[in-house]
């Protein structure tokens, strides 16, 4: 195979990344805007110490407890949503609303009734989560056609029979895009949530950075919150849905 | 296409169910806004007959296949398949629909297997044994591995006979199989299926709008007014078989009953004062 056909273009964007950011602050100090390669050395350090891993897996456990909680609920809600009209009538008003307001705007909502801590930064990824996921979920359920479903009751399916070998592996492909679009909100919510008020985590490390003037400690929180966001996106749920959605090309 | 295979009942050790008789007595159905589709409507089809209904749109074919399969009850009359009222599970029943409606998600063997399955009568083994067996018998064991999608629309509505064949109905219901096919596919899914229907011998009501099909594949096309007329006439064909593309099409008698058929319908259409207002 010739390199033509393996170069793709995506490989440069990284480097065109880095080149812009060297050039911007080689115009700044190093204490405004470091270069990547200090940014770098004082991962080093953050690694070193192991208080890199300390706020990252408190974000993550956050992370983890406020989306599994949103998955229950929206495949609860979505699936609802998706077979009865009414229940969708009922719900599609509230749905908008909350996804009207920017999750993070409950932050304080939350921490005064939880408390700083866990739960109080679980519930606002839960509820940046959930509304989006279901929305999908619902959508899913909806774009079952019902031909599948009386095609299947005339080979002598029932209701349940219906549900296991209809709904469940139609709604398969939904439902992983849903899990990709509920992670990277959760995420973002997540990370401006602790930047309000938490004691730890990766959003407290930036905002934290921001307070004691720390511009190596701030690119180096930005870079950590990209990098979890851009693996969990392109190893793991792209992935997950590309395998749900061979079956779907038309 | 027309190869002479061995009788299927040689292959498949299953008992076959025999062919159904069906009988709609003196069906009445209107619709919740009072448009009346069926008022005294009755039809009969003798066990193994292979009967077409032909119509123009608006004779109520759509609401005769909903009731035939129980998802809809007339407001009164009766249907009996071999003298039982008829329900949607019943498994003297087969649907072939006029778009495929595979799964998407399973394999083309998988798609024929999926009644099996749902049954639960057979093992695994002899549900794949019986789905490949269907499956060969429209010629498609070679991409018994293939999703929907991989195959062409023929190829689908041909799993789609074969997952139908699969619990061997009694009566196989086809709602216009293969009206969404190109013509030449249509000639041989036409022929394809007489040769199924005269190896397995179930009795056949078959949905058309096309005349040259009817009068092909057909013992007796029964043409349909628009609503609420019900059965404006009936035509026995009367045709040797095995019947074959080409030598069965180019008969003067199967010349002369599309003559009478299309006279037939345009009697149809232009009696009825509302519908060729709505088809003007």
């Amino acid at each position: 195979m010739r390199f033509s056909a393996k170069f793709h273009w995506g490989w440069l964007s990284l480097p065109f990344l880095l080149i812009v950011w060297s050039a911007i602050a080689s115009q700044y100090p190093a204490y405004i805007l470091p270069q990547p390669w200090d940014v770098a050395q004082e991962a080093v350090r953050w690694l070193k110490d192991g208080s890199l891993l300390l706020h990252l897996r408190a974000s993550l456990l956050e992370e983890i407890g406020g989306f599994a909680l949103a998955t229950v609920v929206a495949i609860l809600l979505g699936s609802l949503a998706g077979l009865s009209n009414n229940f969708r009538d009922f719900i599609s008003p509230l749905n908008s609303l909350f996804m009207a307001i920017p999750p993070v705007a409950w932050a304080p909502l939350t921490m005064i009734i939880f408390g700083l801590g866990y739960w109080s930064i679980v519930m606002v990824i839960f509820i940046a989560a959930v509304f989006p996921m279901a929305i999908t979920i619902q959508e899913g359920i909806q774009s079952i056609r019902g031909g599948e479903v009386r095609a299947a009751r005339t080979l002598g399916a029932d209701t349940w029979q219906i549900i296991l070998h209809v709904y469940i592996p139609a709604s398969l492909p939904f439902v992983t895009a849903a899990l990709r679009i509920g992670f990277s909100q959760a995420w973002r919510a997540l990370v401006a949530a602790e930047m309000i008020g938490a004691s730890k985590g990766i959003g407290w490390m930036v905002s934290m950075g921001g307070q004691i003037g720390n511009s190596n400690q701030v690119l180096l929180g930005i870079a950590t919150i990209g990098l979890i966001a851009w693996l969990m996106e392109n190893l793991a749920f792209k992935r997950l849905e590309k395998h749900y959605q061979t079956w779907r090309v038309q | 296409m027309a190869i002479q295979r061995s009788p299927a009942s040689t292959n498949s050790n299953a008992p076959r169910r025999p062919a159904a008789s069906l009988s709609m007595d003196d069906i009445n159905f209107s619709y919740a806004n009072g448009h009346t589709v069926f008022d005294g409507f009755s039809l009969h089809v003798e066990p193994g007959e292979f009967v077409s209904l032909l119509g123009p749109s608006g004779c109520g074919k759509t609401t005769l296949l909903n009731l035939l399969s129980g998802f809809q009850k007339p407001s009164s009359g009766t249907i009996h398949i071999n003298h039982q009222p008829v329900h949607p599970e019943m498994p003297e029943l087969g649907y072939v629909f006029q778009s495929p409606q595979l799964f998407p998600w399973l394999s083309a063997l998988e798609n024929v297997r999926f009644g099996l399955s749902m049954q639960k009568q057979l093992g695994v083994k002899e549900q794949l044994d019986k789905a490949r067996h269907y499956l060969s018998l429209v010629g498609l064991d070679k991409v018994a591995d293939k999703l929907p999608y991989q195959l062409s629309g023929g190829m689908q509505q041909r799993v789609s006979l074969a997952r139908a064949l699969a619990l061997e109905p009694a009566l196989l219901l086809m709602d216009e199989p293969f009206a969404a096919l190109d013509a030449i596919t249509r000639n041989n899914l036409n022929e394809e299926t007489l040769r199924l229907w005269s190896e397995l011998g179930q009795t056949v009501l078959f949905i058309t709008h096309d005349i040259d099909e009817a009068i092909f594949m057909s013992d007796r096309v029964v043409v349909l007014g628009i609503a609420p007329q019900g059965i404006h006439s009936e035509l026995a064909i009367d045709l040797t078989r095995p019947r074959a593309n080409i030598d069965t099409r180019k008969l003067t008698a199967f010349l002369d009953y599309r003559t009478r058929l299309m006279s037939t319908i345009s009697d149809v259409i232009h009696t009825d004062v509302t519908a060729s207002n709505i088809h003007s």
